[in-house]
């Protein structure tokens, strides 16, 4: 998985010229591109969830799968396992020979599994992303969204700090777990992993 | 009503392109944006192509506008488009802001003093789309 801050809009230049502003209020205004490469389906289908976003993601009409056994996330819990990796052999074998007897991709791909990797760009505004964050960043989030949860943070306090280090999980964001029953009870861990470089 | 564009994200046509390629060619979308930004020919011929395209391959920037307008007419144009946000700085005057999609599905769906302007006003920053515009007005 790789992700990279494409653009964004310039949040220091809107402050300056609308200092009656905070950044909570800017939020709306702000965007966020992000090329989110090398990800499962299962991750993507995750983050199309976040409906005010926009996404343009490869195409498995347009672009043949080549080599899926290279081309799958494996969980770490199935890594060792000899039926995951028999089950996508088995896929790429069967979307191959659907390919290659004439079978248009569009309909090819109904073989493959969440596990095939894709690309795309995200763009979300800044009040989307902080709702992203607050999601996905939780400890009782799936690993590979929070992964690039995680990675999108990093990039974006990288390149705006100030806004950015207001973000994290909803607990750090929030002061209180909002999980209710199902809290993971890490709260504290969470602060500290998420609280800003420097600060005490 | 007057209406200036204070800010964009940067690239904005680069972004287009980068957009519709990663949909249907295998390359990475970092990749493929890296290259284009010293490929403004390309970037120019691959957005001549975007009014075959989905919508969405116009969404990926954002515009924003300071405007001074009416509350009147102001709630004209939330009335008519979903896709514009608006904050209030003033009796008058409005922080706005939305995408190219927003700026092109509006200003063909209706003519009113803010559409033209809202077209207008993306001149600079997305020639190209402009040019799409301007000709569908002939």
């Amino acid at each position: 998985m790789k992700t990279r801050l494409l653009a964004h809009t310039p949040y220091e230049e809107l402050r300056d010229r609308f200092p009656e502003l905070g950044w909570r209020q800017l939020l709306p205004h702000l965007a966020y591109t992000f090329a989110v490469e090398k990800i499962s389906r299962a991750c993507s289908h995750q983050l199309v969830r976040h409906r005010v976003a926009s996404f343009s993601q490869q195409s498995q009409r347009y672009i043949t799968v080549k080599r899926l056994s290279e081309r799958v996330v494996t969980p770490p819990t199935v890594d060792d396992s000899e039926t995951f990796h028999e089950l996508v052999e088995k896929a790429s074998e069967a979307y191959q020979g659907l390919v290659e007897s004439g079978v248009p991709r569009e309909d090819a791909r109904f073989v493959l599994p969440n596990a095939t990797e894709t690309s795309l760009l995200m763009t979300m505004d800044g009040a989307a992303l902080f709702h992203f964050y607050g999601l996905r960043l939780c400890n009782r989030a799936q690993w590979e969204i929070r992964r690039l949860a995680d990675a999108m943070l990093a990039q974006c306090r990288a390149a705006e700090q100030e806004v950015f280090e207001n973000a994290g999980p909803y607990c750090y964001m929030l002061g209180y777990c909002p999980e209710g029953r199902f809290t993971c009870g890490g709260m504290a861990e969470a602060l500290e992993r998420y609280k800003p470089e420097g600060s005490p | 009503m007057k209406l200036e564009l204070v800010a964009h994200t940067p690239n904005v046509e680069t972004m287009i392109a980068t957009s519709m390629l990663t949909t249907t060619s295998g390359a990475q979308p970092s990749t493929l944006y890296d290259r284009l930004l010293s490929k403004p020919e390309k970037v120019r011929e691959v957005v001549g192509r975007a009014e075959v395209q989905h919508g969405n391959i116009l969404e990926h920037n954002r515009m924003v506008w300071m405007l001074e307008a009416t509350g009147d007419e102001v709630l004209e144009a939330t009335l008519d488009t979903r896709f514009l946000t608006f904050t209030r700085l003033g009796e008058t005057r409005w922080l706005v802001s939305g995408n190219l999609r927003a700026v092109v599905e509006y200003a063909q769906s209706r003519k009113t003093p803010l559409t033209d302007a809202l077209a207008a006003s993306v001149k600079d920053a997305a020639p190209n789309v402009h040019g799409f515009l301007e000709d569908k007005k002939r």
